[in-house]
């Protein structure tokens, strides 16, 4: 079955917007801001996927696999900094961090 | 025959393996020595059985490895009589230094990584050995290489020792890195690394090729065999434990050169140039090492400097073309310095790591049992007549003598002046040590070492002296010159393709004669010196600090600090230089006044905002947003 490229990026745009706005709105929760970029580049992922099928070069895939050795070291150090941000104030509210302010 | 080969090398393999992975904690201390020396007469087993079968030189082939386009390196094994005869010697002479070890390291909490390291030792010695091609032998060449260095620095948490390691390490690596220039360089002109290959090809290439080839061997040589300039790394690694000293000098690391020079002898002996140096750097580090020998208080230093000596006699043997005469002192001296390393140990150990032979006297009563064994092997090395290193020694002064002309007539001269100070040496350390009445008017701050106050020696460490010393003293027969009916070892070696001439009868005992003479001269001197009623008198004299030559040679020709002037000095200064100034002052600072600029400019922006993260990222996906509209449609 093939999947025509304009689904392949309907879906991505979808994925990349749902993302931005868990992003954007999702205050309470620094996990969920994460969450939300995780999405967005899952979508960008897909971009790179659907674009390497249609043209029938295996370049995009290669960069899909970099992203996710990419994505899996960014998860792993930002949990880091989740835990360490929670130990100091006892919250994960995002707006709780403003001392980039002072 | 391919089992027996694959037993001799993998045996010590897995001994090391199997201590090192499960030693400690599954096996039991008992069962890891049992272990280390029941894996090398295992391969002494498989030797005898391999020699036992041996008819004709053999290739065998273990596995595919390094296979590339043209490029093949497989391991594969060769067993020619100088391999074989070899091997029979590592075997036998590091089984009984095993036995010794396990004596030795009684009390030593680390000894499971002590027996590790030297089963890999014996493993990568016979791997060079066996070797068929360059890559292989190169491997086997590092892996002794590196079991020296962690076996000299042993004892890491004395600082002292582990820069010992440390400096045999990396002056035998100035020479290892000739010998990977060889080994690729030939593998591009012949196309093959094979070495029975490579050795018929010696005469396709011009003279100039040959003799670059052989220098870069010859450099390689220089490093493992510690001959002059880079013998500097042998008397510091006395640094390790006995049996590690008694190895590397007897059976497995410092013949390594002097073999590998025997066994590309068909092809670089091509030219000679290269045996002109060879024999020079032979000559030049047996009067080296002698005359430091003949200065040295430290008993385990005087080994050393002999040794040094002695492989420099090998190597002016493999310079005279006189492959058999050098595998002959070859094996005959690690039969001999195995002994005397060994006795020195029990020495050392009965003594409480006493090492400075003015405090030791009159053991000859205390210590019979050390005492005649060593005594054997103080015979060999000096030279008296009919002991094995007395016909070995002979064999090669006879071959430098059969090569005539004025350089190897000057050469001559210096072996035999060199044989006089060995003999000097030799009586001295013995006469020090064994002799006299045992008490000495120590310097101030020594303690004395009673007669009563030996450390009892476990037996285990005594009777390997006793094969040691009978093979020492009969180790002649092996090679008996050919008025006396012809040499075994002579023979069995002929197949190499070496077409050695032999001296007339006539002159031969006359060389003999003289060789005798002179180790006769040189043992008178020494007895005159420490011998009866002027001991006393000598070793006082040399109590105090030497001054003038005395303390030249005792320095080594005062080489370390040569070096250290010439090239350590230099470059810690260089280092300095490029740590503080270039790094710290130059790459860092700009990188640190760097950070700090965009750190500033984030406070200053910082300061300005709301400083939440939210309202940032709304910022920032608006931002992106324009910039895709203006993208898509705002281009003209």
């Amino acid at each position: 079955m093939i999947v025509p490229l304009a689904h392949v990026l309907i879906l991505a745009a979808i994925l990349f917007g749902l993302g931005l706005v868990c992003t954007l709105v999702w205050r309470s929760n620094v996990i969920m801001l994460l969450i939300g970029i995780e999405i967005m580049l899952n979508a960008a992922m897909l971009v790179f996927v659907g674009g390497s099928n249609h043209w029938g070069m295996a370049d995009g895939q290669v960069f899909a696999l970099i992203i996710m050795a990419m994505t899996s070291a960014e998860v792993s150090l930002a949990l880091a900094l989740v835990v360490y941000l929670h130990r100091r104030k006892n919250t994960v509210d995002v707006d709780e961090f403003r001392e980039l302010q002072d | 025959m391919k089992a027996y080969l694959e037993l001799i090398i993998l045996l010590p393999l897995l001994g090391a393996i199997i201590n090192a992975l499960l030693g400690g904690r599954l096996l039991s201390r008992r069962a890891s020595e049992w272990l280390a020396c029941a894996v090398i007469w295992g391969s002494f087993a498989a030797t005898l059985a391999a020699a036992i079968v041996y008819r004709a030189p053999a290739t065998v082939e273990i596995v595919s490895w390094l296979s590339d386009f043209d490029f093949k390196a497989s391991l594969t094994l060769y067993l020619d009589p100088l391999s074989l005869s070899l091997c029979l010697m590592i075997t036998f002479v590091c089984g009984l230094i095993h036995l010794y070890a396990v004596g030795y390291m009684k009390d030593d909490p680390s000894s499971v990584r002590f027996f590790a390291l030297l089963n890999l030792f014996v493993a990568a010695m016979l791997m060079l050995v066996l070797a068929e091609n360059l890559p292989l032998l190169y491997l086997g060449w590092e892996g002794v290489g590196f079991c020296s260095y962690a076996l000299i620095g042993f004892w890491h948490t004395k600082p002292a020792n582990a820069t010992a390691g440390r400096k045999a390490f990396i002056v035998t690596r100035i020479g290892d890195t000739g010998l990977g220039i060889a080994v690729v360089w030939m593998f591009e002109l012949f196309g093959t690394e094979s070495i029975p290959h490579l050795n018929q090809m010696g005469h396709l290439l011009p003279a100039g090729i040959v003799t670059a080839l052989g220098l870069l061997m010859l450099l390689a040589a220089m490093g493992k065999s510690a001959q002059v300039p880079l013998m500097v790394w042998l008397p510091d690694a006395m640094a390790g434990p006995t049996p590690v000293s008694a190895q590397i000098h007897a059976a497995t690391m410092v013949t390594a050169g002097v073999y590998l020079l025997m066994r590309m002898f068909p092809l670089i002996g091509v030219s000679p140039t290269v045996t002109a140096a060879i024999a020079i750097t032979g000559a030049l580090t047996a009067f080296y090492g002698a005359t430091c020998a003949l200065v040295q208080r430290d008993l385990k230093r005087i080994l050393a400097y002999s040794t040094i000596s002695q492989i420099g006699y090998m190597m002016l043997g493999v310079g005279a073309g006189a492959i058999t005469a050098a595998t002959f002192h070859l094996l005959v001296h690690a039969f001999f310095k195995a002994l005397l390393f060994l006795g020195a140990g029990c020495v050392i150990t009965a003594l409480h790591h006493e090492q400075d032979i003015f405090r030791m006297g009159g053991l000859r009563r205390t210590l019979p049992g050390i005492f005649w064994p060593f005594l054997a092997g103080a015979l060999c090395l000096a030279g008296v007549p009919l002991t094995g290193g007395f016909f070995s020694k002979d064999g090669i002064l006879g071959a430098v003598w059969l090569k005539g002309g004025a350089l190897y007539g000057g050469l001559y001269v210096v072996g035999l002046v060199t044989a006089f100070i060995t003999a000097v040496y030799t009586a001295r350390m013995v006469l020090v040590v064994f002799c006299g009445d045992g008490i000495h008017p120590l310097p101030p701050g020594g303690g004395g070492l009673g007669r009563g106050g030996l450390k009892q020696l476990p037996r285990i460490m005594e009777w390997p002296l006793i094969p040691l010393a009978i093979l020492g003293l009969c180790g002649g027969l092996l090679n008996l010159p050919e008025y006396m009916g012809n040499g075994l070892l002579h023979l069995f070696l002929l197949s190499l393709g070496s077409h050695e001439q032999t001296l007339p009868h006539s002159t031969e005992i006359l060389l003999q004669g003289v060789a005798a003479a002179v180790a006769a001269a040189g043992i008178l001197t020494a007895w005159f010196r420490y011998g009866g009623k002027r001991r006393q008198e000598s070793l006082a004299k040399e109590q105090k600090p030497a001054g003038g030559i005395a303390a030249f040679l005792l320095e080594g020709w005062r080489v370390d600090a040569l070096y250290d002037l010439l090239l350590v000095r230099p470059y810690t200064r260089l280092s300095t230089f490029l740590w503080q100034q270039l790094d710290e002052g130059c790459i860092d600072d700009s990188l640190d006044r760097m950070a700090s600029l965009f750190g500033r400019c984030g406070q200053w922006l910082g300061g300005r905002g709301q400083g939440r993260v939210s309202l940032s990222l709304l910022g920032m996906a608006a931002g992106a947003a324009l910039m895709v509209f203006w993208m898509v449609w705002g281009m003209p």
